[in-house]
């Protein structure tokens, strides 16, 4: 069965679901031995969601059009 | 070995060098024998790398030679070191893959070939005299494949064999040297430094990282001694470009950065040695120089004698002398030396690179199954917003700015940490994109190019803020281990409302070291493809997928704490 070590080296493309069928066959199967690893992923796979629904770093829909008229009202006044 | 003592040591004599190494004088030198000076710096090199004990054998030693001579499709070179005696010790396949990976793909060695390496055990001091060797396998295909001397007596008539070409996409890992660990520095009165400093100003890192092996430093600085120099046949300029050709023929930031700089010193501008890089043919050198250069860039050994057969009859018809003819083969062989061991190790410029190659000039004619950043042309639902802008109508870029001013915005906020920054330069972005609309030509989609055009913009501000840190930087050689294995509550969401848990990930993604942060942005919260997020980085997607997940285990490590289970507790947890 694989390490915890060859486990990481193959743990990325087994969350993004590119690894090949039998990579993700052993991977699997070390997963289903070890908890520790089990913890890993699915850990792994809660701090993927929260970072892709954080809102943290976007613009409410109004802020949006501030944003719109001033750089079209800079693009139109560089323009000759 | 003493740092100070390798630079004196006796004269070797004409060919005893040789002898030493082969048991005869072989033709490739003989060949030679008009400028005896040239054999002597190369016999210099021969016995310093070949010759003299290490930590490796000379049957291993042979066979990296012919590793590099099979690559270049040098049958002489494979039989001048074909193996004369019983194997008695295993050729190690380990060594051998990574011989061959420098000889065949030089631009690609990276870190990770040098890990590996150690991996298996090999310590710094046997990985540096493997470089040396495939570099002086190159040295001597590249005399082989221009003076084509007759087999030797003696040497056993080989089956001919085709130089490997690129078989496969190979992948391209950005500049992260240097890979060996820092050497011991030099005494003061090191005699090559002296050499170095006196002839080109300063003292090159790529010799500063050799000094586990003094005396081949000392062996180089007196093959340039003897090479580069003298100034009685051709120019030490021309033979400079010459080096620079060959430089950038094999696609070697470093040797082109310091070639360029030392030629500026002897008064050729930057600019012109630009020119010769880029075309060597359109830098207003004469006739008889545009055919030296011509020539000389089919001995680089990444040409591998794809541009054609060296010609000395074209060379002879501009007028060049065969001493002549055969200095600039020696400086040939010396470049693709140099170059060889830079690739092996990884040194970093001197000066910062005016041309940086990338895996575009890897592949330039890539076909389409092979990605790269220039892929054909996706299906992008900007287009034809795009096309109106690029056709002079400017209310049509209004559409793209209202589209993308959130991932724009994201992006910037996430890599800055200010949110007031991120608004001012998301207005500075879409005025880039504007300016330069005319230049995109829908290689990538609209929105991965104006996302790069986000990351330098950012990066740049930070560059000023924090000039230490760099997005180039490589991958650590070194694992990353996660640290929290305790189990989290089934639904953590319940633990801490929205707005908390943005909070949180907003204050983990921004600890984030920048290389990591840039990549998870991209790819988490932007939702870039992997391919798109590389496109837009400029990186490779191993590479980028090797910070994807060193990122989101970092921000895990930095979550958990917060979301561990009371219940669930497991303190015994450990990876096997």
């Amino acid at each position: 069965m694989l390490s915890c070590a060859e486990f990481l080296v193959e743990f990325g493309d087994y969350l993004e679901g590119a690894a090949s069928p039998e990579v993700r066959a052993r991977l699997e199967e070390h997963v289903h031995e070890c908890k520790t690893c089990q913890v890993i992923v699915d850990t792994t796979r809660k701090t993927i969601r929260f970072v892709t629904d954080c809102d943290s770093f976007t613009l409410t829909a109004d802020q949006v059009e501030p944003i719109v008229k001033d750089v079209m009202s800079r693009i139109r006044e560089k323009k000759p | 070995m003493n740092l100070t003592s390798a630079a004196q040591y006796e004269p070797i004599g004409p060919y005893r060098g040789l002898v030493e190494a082969y048991g005869f004088v072989p033709n490739l030198f003989t060949g030679q024998q008009e400028l005896p000076r040239v054999i002597e710096g190369e016999q210099r090199l021969i016995h310093a790398i070949l010759v003299r004990e290490g930590r490796l054998s000379r049957q291993l030693k042979d066979s990296l030679v012919r590793t590099v001579a099979s690559a270049r499709g040098s049958d002489y070179c494979r039989a001048l070191h074909a193996q004369k005696r019983p194997r008695d010790t295993e050729e190690d396949p380990a060594l051998l893959a990574f011989a061959h990976k420098l000889a065949n793909y030089a631009p690609c060695v990276c870190k990770h070939d040098i890990v590996a390496l150690r991996a298996v055990g090999f310590d710094d001091s046997i990985i540096l005299e493997c470089i040396l060797t495939v570099a002086l396998g190159q040295l001597l295909c590249t005399l082989a494949t221009a003076l084509r001397p007759n087999l030797d007596a003696g040497l056993p008539v080989l089956a001919s064999i085709e130089s490997s070409r690129l078989p496969e996409p190979v992948e391209w890992f950005a500049a992260n040297g240097p890979y060996l660990q820092p050497s011991p520095p030099a005494a003061s009165n090191f005699q090559p430094y002296a050499f170095f400093r006196e002839e080109f100003g300063f003292v090159p890192k790529l010799f500063q990282e050799q000094t586990l092996r003094p005396d081949v430093v000392d062996a180089e600085s007196q093959a340039l001694a003897q090479i580069l120099i003298p100034e009685d046949l051709l120019s030490r300029i021309v033979k400079e470009q010459i080096v620079l050709v060959i430089s950038a023929a094999n696609l070697n930031t470093y040797c082109v950065a310091v070639q360029s700089q030392i030629l500026a010193t002897l008064g050729v501008p930057l600019e012109d040695s630009d020119q010769i890089v880029e075309d060597h043919r359109c830098a207003g050198t004469s006739p008889a120089e545009v055919a030296l250069l011509d020539e000389v860039r089919k001995l680089a050994s990444w040409s591998a004698g794809s541009e054609g057969r060296f010609e000395t009859a074209r060379l002879r018809a501009h007028g060049f002398s065969e001493p002549q003819i055969l200095e600039a083969i020696a400086m040939a062989a010396v470049a693709n030396f140099l170059n060889t061991v830079q690739a092996g190790l990884g040194a970093v410029p001197d000066f910062p690179p005016r041309r940086v190659f990338t895996r575009k000039d890897l592949y330039p004619s890539a076909s389409p199954s092979r990605l790269t950043f220039d892929a054909t042309p996706p299906d992008d639902h900007d287009a034809t917003a795009v096309a109106r802008v690029q056709g002079g109508d400017t209310d049509a870029f209004e559409e793209l700015v209202r589209r993308h001013s959130r991932r724009v915005f994201g992006t910037l906020a996430g890599l800055l940490g200010n949110l007031d920054d991120a608004r001012d330069l998301t207005q500075d972005v879409f005025l880039k994109a504007f300016e330069n609309i005319g230049h995109f030509q829908g290689r990538s989609k609209f929105s991965t190019w104006l996302t790069s055009i986000a990351i330098n913009t950012g990066t740049e501000l930070l560059r000023q803020r924090k000039p230490s840190e760099s997005l180039d930087q490589g991958e650590e050689g070194d694992e990353f281990r996660p640290r929290q294995i305790q189990s989290w509550a089934d639904d953590p969401e319940q633990v801490l409302a929205a707005s908390q848990r943005s909070q949180l990930v907003r204050e983990g993604v921004l600890r984030l070291p920048e290389k990591y942060r840039v990549v998870v942005l991209l790819r988490d919260l932007n939702q870039l493809s992997t391919e798109e997020a590389a496109t837009a980085l400029g990186l490779s997607i191993p590479a980028v997928k090797a910070r994807l997940l060193r990122g989101r285990l970092m921000l895990r490590e930095s979550l958990a704490p917060h979301f561990i289970s009371v219940e669930k507790r497991s303190p015994d947890a450990q990876l096997r």
